[in-house]
């Protein structure tokens, strides 16, 4: 393409991205400062983007992990959603000894358990993991809708939600800036990262896992183990979108309540899509999707719909995509 | 005056010049064959008769008329056709569509009167076609003759055919060339684009020689000779390698009684340490079926696999590669390499998991690089990069990289299927040359090809398979050409 088309083609995107906000009776010069205000601006803006931020990284990097294993986890959602709940049931229990650790592991292990079909289904019989975990995804919501308006229950809550979990089963924050609060979970998240990109580097495991995910017949033909290592890598996919959604309950809301994830897990999907192969982009890409997030809420108290915003959001995703597939391709 | 006269002919693509002042003729009612090693602009030179490459300089005469061709249509407008090196065929299509396809003559099929004259046009070459079967269900050689009448159907008066008889049986490829013969005395010009030498000396009338995309000779095949023509191609003489007997020892390699569905039926072989044993048969007939199953890629239904002594048949391919198996796949792009890949990372596939790539599950990029670095000298592969993907070097030199791995460290037994798939006749003498010397430093190797002439040239013994059942020559019969060509089509020797 040349390079005056290109530019057109960014101009047209940016149009259709922005165009629709001024069809809102809101004037530009409230919603331009809001759409930075409410994404990075001190301290509301870094507030908001940070408690976005650590459930799309961490989901970012579940749905990363069986990407480059070729299998496609739209399922994170429901997983994410059965981990949260499965937290908050144990966290809500009466106390026991090592009670917040086993409520996070029962998050995880709750996330992998979801995932768990999808992935058998896809490795051993081929069925498609995308039908099966949409199906799941389905299974999540109603089971654990149903759970929060039943059993689980705050008697005294009006609606769908838990109480809130006891003082010492909170994750305190380690630092505050005026209301922008950062907690363990999004160094645990970094380090999941780093943690990945040092095991596909460097360690056999991660070596088979892109093997068997960019060409599953020659993986078999060097003696790979192709079904087990899809299977392996969905499974443990799983169980990190789990530990988002646990994370969501004891360091973010501190509590569960029906439909908590709010779609954070199909987000997770374009973060780990827009990363790429390099498992390091996962962090900018999260924060990308984190501030647009933040900014459609902001946008929304000032009165433009969330439609409109989100349509601006698809409008710089898709900019963004094109920008880093454009140096994806220039690679090869 | 030549019916195809291609005049002072250049191409280049950036920087590199594939062919440069090449003069090609061509006349009716002649076979001419092109021949050269890889690289040597063949299929350049055809790709411009054909019209899917702009010559930089120089002019095409089709029929004394000087012409541009600005696209493959342009060609077939203006008669002439060409049937690849890989067929073109859809399995799942019926012949009659295969046949018509991309020269529909409108929106609606009317299968009774293509059949009608496709029969037409089949009858007088003596060809037979179950029109409305799948293409799938077609043998090579019908395959080929599919694509022959795929011109005649297209009106081409001259056809260019590039290695029309590399998947062919001895028999089938004989079968072409008399139908290319009388296609020829019916006023067709034809062009073969082949490596195979006696086809040129016994199917053709003239013959161009290409080297490094410069002409070397253009001249009519009477009175040439095998090493002559090869010393044309190859710029140097070539001679016949020789072969020593081997020094046998243990059996390294024991198959019995495999069977697969209908494509294996009770194999039994062997092979011991220190022997190179070539597999002919033509395509299709099991081989692949075999590879995979000693491989562990497929489960036979019934038999056992031994390999250095252990007995194998449940392992899994891991255990095996472990247990030194190792092979030259025959799909590079599925089963040899990741294409996207860049050199240094395929260089450890397969052996990923043992030093020196790999230590307790750590790996070793440091000594991988050493490694893949040796590889892609071995047979001389041209690189610019270890880190360049795998999937932009041409064919020959991915081939020759593959190779290199297979024979890396010595390992015991080594498969190879069309191992020479794809190189020129340099290519060809380093890997058989490079197969030879791991046989006789105590391996032992099976080759899968389908030419029996480079089996029958390098191999210390031939076996043949010929639907899924496979048999040994008699000892008297073991280097008869003709003998084993009739036991590859599961006729008596």
């Amino acid at each position: 393409m040349s390079g005056r088309a290109r530019v057109a083609l960014v101009l047209v995107v940016v149009a259709l991205a922005l165009g629709p906000l001024f069809l809102t009776p809101v004037p530009p010069s409230e919603w331009v400062p809001e759409l930075w205000g409410s994404s990075f601006g001190e301290p509301r803006g870094w507030a908001l983007t940070l408690r976005e931020l650590t459930p799309l990284l961490i989901g970012g990097v579940a749905v990363w992990l069986a990407l480059r294993a070729g299998l496609f986890n739209i399922g994170a959602e429901g997983q994410m959603l059965v981990g949260a709940c499965a937290t908050g049931a144990v966290a809500l229990a009466p106390a026991f000894p090592g009670q917040l650790v086993i409520a996070i592991a029962a998050g995880v292990l709750a996330g992998a358990l979801w995932a768990l079909p999808a992935g058998a289904l896809r490795t051993f019989r081929g069925g498609h993991e995308v039908i099966s975990c949409i199906m799941l995804n389905q299974l999540a919501f109603l089971l654990t809708g149903w759970l929060v308006k039943g059993p689980m229950k705050d008697p005294n809550a009006g609606g769908a939600t838990t109480k809130m979990l006891d003082e010492s089963l909170r994750w305190a924050p380690i630092a505050k800036f005026g209301r922008a609060e950062l907690d363990w979970a999004l160094p645990l998240g970094l380090a999941l990262m780093v943690g990945l990109w040092y095991w596909r580097k460097h360690r056999v495991g991660g070596y088979e896992l892109e093997a068997v995910g960019t060409n599953a017949t020659a993986a078999r033909f060097a003696g790979i183990p192709a079904e087990m290592v899809q299977f392996r890598a969905f499974a443990m996919s799983g169980g990190l979108a789990g530990l988002a959604g646990a994370l969501l309950v004891v360091a973010d809301q501190n509590r569960f309540y029906d439909g908590m994830t709010s779609g954070k897990g199909f987000d997770s999907l374009g973060v780990a899509l827009l990363a790429g192969a390099n498992p390091l982009a996962l962090a900018p890409s999260a924060l990308l999707f984190a501030a647009l997030n933040a900014a459609t809420t902001g946008m929304n108290q000032i009165g433009i719909p969330k439609g409109l915003s989100g349509l601006m959001l698809g409008g710089l995703i898709l900019l963004f995509a094109s920008a880093s597939q454009r140096k994806d391709n220039a690679h090869e | 005056m030549s019916h195809i006269d291609l005049r002072h002919i250049t191409k280049r693509f950036g920087s590199f010049t594939a062919i440069e002042n090449v003069d090609f003729r061509a006349e009716k009612g002649r076979i001419h064959a092109l021949v050269g090693e890889n690289g040597a602009g063949k299929t350049t030179l055809m790709r411009v008769l054909f019209g899917a490459l702009q010559p930089d300089e120089g002019e095409v005469h089709i029929g004394s008329e000087a012409v541009r061709l600005q696209s493959s249509s342009d060609a077939i407008a203006r008669g002439i056709g060409m049937v690849n090196q890989h067929d073109s065929v859809i399995p799942a299509l019926p012949a009659w569509r295969n046949l018509i396809l991309g020269a529909e003559d409108g929106p609606w099929l009317n299968q009774a009167a293509v059949i009608e004259r496709a029969e037409a046009l089949a009858k007088p070459l003596g060809f037979e076609f179950d029109w409305t079967a799948p293409a799938a269900t077609m043998s090579p050689g019908a395959t080929q003759k599919l694509e022959i009448l795929k011109l005649l159907w297209r009106n081409a008066e001259t056809m260019i055919l590039d290695e029309p008889t590399a998947m062919l049986s001895p028999a089938d490829a004989e079968g072409l060339y008399g139908t290319l013969r009388q296609l020829a005395e019916g006023g067709k010009t034809i062009i073969v684009v082949t490596h195979r030498l006696p086809e040129v000396l016994e199917g053709c009338d003239e013959v161009t020689v290409l080297r490094g995309g410069k002409l070397i000779e253009s001249r009519p095949v009477a009175g040439l000779t095998a090493p002559q023509l090869a010393e044309a191609i190859v710029g140097r003489s070539v001679e016949a390698p020789e072969l020593t007997p081997p020094n046998l020892g243990e059996e390294n390699l024991v198959v019995e009684n495999l069977t697969l569905g209908h494509s294996l039926r009770d194999v039994s072989f062997s092979l011991r340490a220190g022997e190179l044993v070539g597999l002919a048969g033509v395509d299709g007939n099991g081989q692949r079926e075999l590879l995979r199953s000693i491989m562990g890629v497929l489960r036979p239904d019934r038999g056992t696999i031994r390999l250095q002594g252990l007995n194998v048949t449940k392992a899994s391919t891991r255990a095996r590669l472990g247990a030194g198996l190792r092979l030259i796949a025959e799909d590079r792009y599925q089963e040899a390499m990741i294409a996207s890949w860049p050199l240094v990372e395929n260089a450890a596939l397969g052996q990923h998991l043992r030093p020196p790539f790999a230590r307790n599950g750590r790996r070793d990029l440091a000594a991988t690089r050493v490694a893949a670095q040796a590889m892609a000298e071995r047979f001389r592969t041209k690189f610019v990069s270890l880190d360049q993907p795998i999937g932009g070097l041409s064919g020959g030199n991915q081939q020759r990289f593959i190779a290199g791995r297979a024979l890396a460290d010595g390992g015991g037994v080594v498969l190879a299927f069309q191992p020479a798939r794809g190189l020129d006749l340099a290519g060809i003498d380093d890997v058989y040359g490079a197969l030879r010397a791991h046989t006789r430093a105590g391996g032992c190797a099976l080759v899968v090809s389908f030419d029996l002439d480079e089996l029958l040239a390098h191999c210390d013994r031939i076996i043949t398979i010929s639907h899924g059942e496979l048999r040994v020559p008699a000892p008297e019969q073991a280097r008869d050409r003709e003998a084993i060509g009739r036991m590859m089509l599961g006729e008596e020797a």
